[in-house]
């Protein structure tokens, strides 16, 4: 029985890793100008060829290759962060109720952004006000619980006042910010992917990737993280150095992802769930399938926001629409991975 | 291997431990006796380098464990809790597993040989069978025995287990305590056990050391040290000590409070 079971994971964890590239090609068919997916394989092709003989690029060419790719690429590496630096916070903190959040990163970012929108204007781009409030906030959390030794519950209770510090602050600009400013800062903070061009992606996607990596080459160790810190250290675990690791990564990809594509919750809450739900606990395969499916949620969430109207609708909104009842399906489904 | 310990010294907030020079060879079982907040816990995480303790006070095999390394003192120390605190049910397998981390960097991956390691020492332990059964699904004595299986991954000389038998019942109680002895016997381990039931730590021990408040009142062979009075100066209550079938038994008075 058990060997039959093992199959059965290991077969969808190949499905899970390989479900990207489908999502990716079946996302780029999808927008307000219908591409046919035989359509699509010419472009490629072209777009490919392209390189050695410069023809003349079609308008197909244009949508796929300067529009719709690299805002795909940017849902890939986001849904990718976020549910990867979930998942590994979960491990981190052995509480299942963590979100990739949890450090202050959200409200110092959207902090960050409404200071940018309402009061910097153009000089001082959102992004960058993103991230590096995001940062701070971080940091704050670290001094305030003293350092990553700090016993977990400390820096829990750390990350939940230093977040309520910064929403007051954002609570603070809204109420001097002007309706238009409002609207973009409204819009930012649901999250959303339109920010998407090359210039964008080229800054932030080296960082998420470093992050992504990082965690994903410490997907066994973080099993014994995950263990009390007792058990870590009669295990030989340096747990100040490697808390300070995990910590260090997950807050640069969660911070970078978020710098760009503003504040898209719960997805890091419920991809690594869902993840577990499928095949387990062993974050071996949680962290690594957690990057795998987290990228194509939300290239899906995306296409839904493409695809339904034509003008935008905030990607947080549908994250949550069709991420919450897969969710309530597969806990109804699987048996509980958890105590 | 042999452990020394020399001069320890412990401070909580309220509490100070305190122990003076005790040695412990392989093949043998300690037991750690001693009242509740006797400090026979904390003195098990000082062996296992879990709790900051001065330099040059406790050695194995004349290395002083506070200028160890972390993995290196984890290939030389296994240390079972009480308790285990995690949230995540992981397989048996898988939990036995992160006994091999001492022997891994960071960012490596257990190899083949390691998930046989973590097999053999589940079929140690008799669970071999149930290596894909998630940990929080056995019973609290098989728990036990997983816990005991993952240090026994980590191929230490000394094994170091915090209360194993505590919330078992008697027949699980012995299965603990047989294992051990095999432990002790085949794998010729050095083990420190703490105990409650002194019962068990009279059958199974080579050594007994006596803790009170942080201090120890006797250590040796447990023929040559125990004594009604010593039981009643740690415990403050009657204790008879009788022979039946060749063995001794501590019986006690069970009312305590007229004594």
């Amino acid at each position: 029985m058990s060997g039959i079971r093992t199959k059965k994971i290991g077969l969808l964890s190949t499905l899970i890793l390989i479900l990207p590239i489908f999502v990716l090609v079946l996302s780029l068919t999808i927008g307000s100008y219908p591409i046919s997916p035989k359509n699509l394989l010419k472009t490629l092709a072209s777009g490919i060829v392209s390189v050695f003989k410069h023809s003349p690029p079609s308008i197909y060419h244009d949508i796929v290759f300067r529009i719709r790719f690299p805002r795909l690429l940017l849902a890939l590496a986001v849904g990718a962060s976020l549910s990867v630096s979930g998942a590994s916070l979960q491990a981190f903190f052995r509480n299942p109720l963590v979100n990739e959040y949890i450090l202050g990163i959200s409200s110092g970012s959207a902090f960050g952004a409404a200071l940018s929108l309402v009061f910097l204007g153009k000089g001082f781009p959102v992004q960058l006000a993103a991230f590096f409030f995001a940062v701070i906030a971080v940091l704050a959390v670290f001094l305030i619980a003293g350092s990553s030794d700090a016993p977990i519950v400390s820096l829990l209770l750390t990350g939940v006042i230093v977040s309520a510090f910064f929403s007051a602050l954002l609570a603070l600009v809204e109420y001097f910010a002007n309706p238009y400013a409002l609207q973009a800062l409204f819009f930012w903070l649901m999250g959303s992917l339109s920010l998407a061009t090359w210039r964008e992606i080229s800054l932030s996607l080296p960082l998420m990737v470093l992050g992504i990596g990082v965690l994903i080459l410490l997907r066994w160790r973080m099993n014994v993280l995950s263990m009390s810190s007792d058990e870590a250290r009669a295990l030989g675990i340096d747990v100040r150095r490697e808390n300070m690791l995990v910590i260090v990564a997950t807050a640069l990809t969660t911070a970078s992802a978020t710098a760009v594509a503003g504040i898209i919750s719960w997805v890091g809450l419920i991809v690594p769930h869902m993840v577990r739900m499928m095949v387990g606990v062993d974050n071996r395969r949680v962290i690594p399938l957690s990057a795998a499916f987290g990228a194509s949620f939300l290239m899906l969430a995306d296409d839904i926001t493409r695809g339904l109207t034509s003008f935008e609708i905030p990607i947080g909104i549908f994250t949550n629409i069709i991420g919450i009842p897969l969710f309530i399906f597969l806990l109804k489904k699987s048996a509980k991975v958890w105590l | 291997m042999s452990v020394r310990v020399e001069k320890l010294e412990f401070e909580y907030e309220d509490f100070s431990l305190r122990i003076e020079n005790l040695q412990f060879e392989s093949s043998r079982i300690t037991s750690i006796v001693g009242p509740n907040g006797s400090g026979k816990t904390t003195f098990l995480k000082c062996i296992g380098g879990l709790l900051p303790i001065k330099k040059k006070s406790i050695f194995i095999d004349g290395q002083d464990i506070s200028e160890m390394k972390g993995n290196k003192r984890a290939r030389l120390i296994g240390y079972v809790p009480q308790e285990h605190g995690s949230l995540f049910n992981f397989s048996a397998r898988d939990f036995v597993l992160m006994g091999r981390a001492p022997y891994h960097s960071p960012f490596s991956l257990p190899s083949d040989k390691d998930i046989q390691i973590a097999e053999e020492a589940l079929e140690f332990v008799g669970l071999a069978a149930q290596s894909e059964k998630p940990y929080f699904y056995f019973s609290s004595g098989e728990r036990r025995l997983v816990l005991i299986a993952r240090s026994l991954a980590q191929r230490t000389d000394l094994l170091l287990l915090d209360e194993p038998t505590t919330f078992l019942d008697p027949k699980h109680e012995i299965e603990i305590m047989e294992l051990v002895k095999k432990l002790a016997e085949e794998k010729k381990k050095t083990i420190l056990i703490t105990l409650h039931s002194l019962e068990l730590a009279l059958q199974y021990s080579d050594d007994m050391v006596f803790m009170k408040t942080g201090r120890v009142f006797a250590f040796g062979k447990p023929e040559e040290i125990l004594t009604e009075s010593l039981l009643k100066n740690i415990y403050d209550i009657e204790m008879k000590i009788v022979g039946y079938d060749g063995k001794k038994f501590i019986l006690r008075s069970l009312s305590a409070k007229k004594n």
